[in-house]
């Protein structure tokens, strides 16, 4: 590795003066994106030694040393942890959008959290009802969590820790199936916000100044709900069957009843279920329950459908909009 | 060769006695900091900090000076990188740096650095924890000259 005992240099380094330096070398320096780095209030010092002999052995002599103080920078980011819009349907509660919030800063920081719900290049305004802070599970449940009450319970983060915030909403019920709400979570700076290079004077940790980072020591992100409706229509048909080869409803004649279950919408709908009574002066024709075409016993069982004495019910359970379920009976006429 | 310069390294430790101030080692360290003008142009400037942030661009500087009236040979300067910053280059003076704490020196295109699985990797600025120029020709008496690299805060 090395060359020669001594080496490396040339005998006397003349460099260009110090702004000129600079210049020579100022896009040769990667624009990193730091970490938290140093902590806030540490001292940063520097000392050089040569040594050298002059005939009478080596000599060794230090430099003088400078010391800088490390201030504290005020950066916080914002990242809306849902993968995909969240689904909801209209009029819903609670709904919840989760995100998380970094101190990117190198000091002890507390954050004050807001949302902005009306931001536009949306398509409605969920109503935003709570934010709470979470446990450090990454579960939302609201009797661990902590309800946020600005100015009073703000998170306070140490440099690169970060802290899960849930946001609760309500969907207007006025919404139509596919239309999109967004929200975003705001997290500023306690110490203060501004623009790039704006200085609090003696507020930065270990009594320093502090200093506003790339951030603007504010941070937001946007999470999204997408309505997804369903609505479900039913159709029901009938053919008659007479003992004598035609259609007439007489004694004896079979009905055929055929009911069709449509879900529309980008939704889907749960536990959906087709009942339907058996009529008057008919008589249900044991067995005959299908469902797409599979024949079901009347007995509740694992099977969707059953007969109880007064009626058909088979259970659909949760169905896709997009999606059709035929289900057909027959009776007798008495 | 290489424990020529551990042994080098040794005697250079501060705290010995030193003799006679025959040679001084002055320490500048600045801060680059970039403004943006009217016109959108950038300038870089140079400011003698007291005060740093996290990302701050350092200029160290270090103005040496052979007040004896001998020459100065086996001239060799060494700056241990302080643990907060983070070397990013030398401009052309194409010192030698450690990437161990000092054991072991090299111009940092050569160097590698040992990973924890046993294999071996290209040494990047970030691993730089000394610089040091050695010089071939004896200071004479009189001389002086400026080194400078550069450092991030980390």
């Amino acid at each position: 590795m090395m060359k020669a005992p001594v080496g490396g240099a040339m005998h006397q380094y003349r460099i260009p003066a110090i702004s000129s330096l600079a210049l020579a070398f100022a896009l040769a320096l990667p624009m990193q994106a730091q970490a938290a780095g140093t902590r806030a209030g540490s001292t940063i010092s520097n000392t050089a030694s040569a040594s050298y002999d002059s005939g009478g052995g080596t000599q060794t002599v230090d430099s003088n040393q400078v010391d800088l103080r490390v201030d504290e920078l005020l950066d916080v980011t914002v990242d809306s942890s849902d993968p995909a819009d969240v689904p909801t349907t209209p009029g819903a509660t609670a709904q919840l959008l989760t995100f998380s919030v970094t101190n990117n800063g190198n000091g002890e920081e507390s954050f004050a959290l807001s949302t902005v719900a009306n931001g536009g290049g949306d398509d409605y305004d969920p109503a935003v009802t709570q934010i709470y802070i979470d446990n450090g599970d990454g579960v939302f449940d609201a009797n661990t969590d902590t309800l946020y009450t600005p100015g009073a319970n703000d998170p306070v983060l140490d440099p690169d820790e970060s802290v899960t915030i849930f946001v609760l909403s309500t969907t207007p019920g006025g919404v139509a199936d596919g239309d999109r709400g967004t929200v975003s979570l705001v997290a500023a700076s306690r110490t203060g916000t501004g623009a790039p290079g704006t200085s609090f004077t003696g507020q930065g940790e270990g009594g320093g100044d502090a200093v506003v980072g790339s951030t603007g020591a504010d941070g937001q992100d946007q999470g999204a709900f997408v309505v997804s409706a369903a609505t479900v229509s039913l159709v029901k048909s009938a053919v008659v069957v007479d003992p004598f080869g035609g259609s007439e409803p007489v004694p004896g004649a079979t009905i055929t009843y055929t009911i069709v279950a449509t879900v529309a919408g980008s939704g889907s709908v749960n536990s959906l279920a087709i009942t339907d009574n058996i009529p008057a002066d008919t008589s249900y024709v044991a067995g005959s329950i299908t469902l797409g075409g599979t024949a079901q016993t009347d007995a509740a069982d694992t099977d969707a459908g059953d007969f109880n004495g007064t009626r058909i019910n088979v259970a659909l359970g949760t169905v896709a909009g997009g999606q059709t379920r035929t289900v057909t009976f027959r009776t007798t006429i008495d | 060769m290489r424990l020529f310069f551990i042994a080098l390294a040794a005697a250079i430790l501060p705290g010995q006695a030193l003799a006679a101030n025959q040679v001084a080692l002055d320490n500048n360290v600045f801060v680059e900091r970039v403004s943006t003008d009217a016109s959108g142009k950038q300038r870089v400037l140079l400011e003698e900090p007291k005060v740093v942030v996290p990302g701050d661009k350092l200029v160290f500087v270090l103005n040496y000076r052979n007040a004896s009236a001998q020459p100065a040979d086996k001239f060799v300067i060494t700056n241990p990188m302080p643990a907060a910053v983070s070397f990013a280059d030398a401009g052309d003076t194409r010192p030698f740096v450690s990437v161990d704490g000092g054991k072991t020196w090299g111009l940092l295109p050569e160097m590698t650095v040992r990973m924890s699985d046993g294999s071996s990797r290209a040494a990047q600025p970030a691993d730089v924890t000394h610089v040091r120029w050695a010089f071939q020709k004896p200071i004479p008496a009189g001389g002086t000259g400026k080194l400078m690299f550069r450092g991030i805060v980390k």
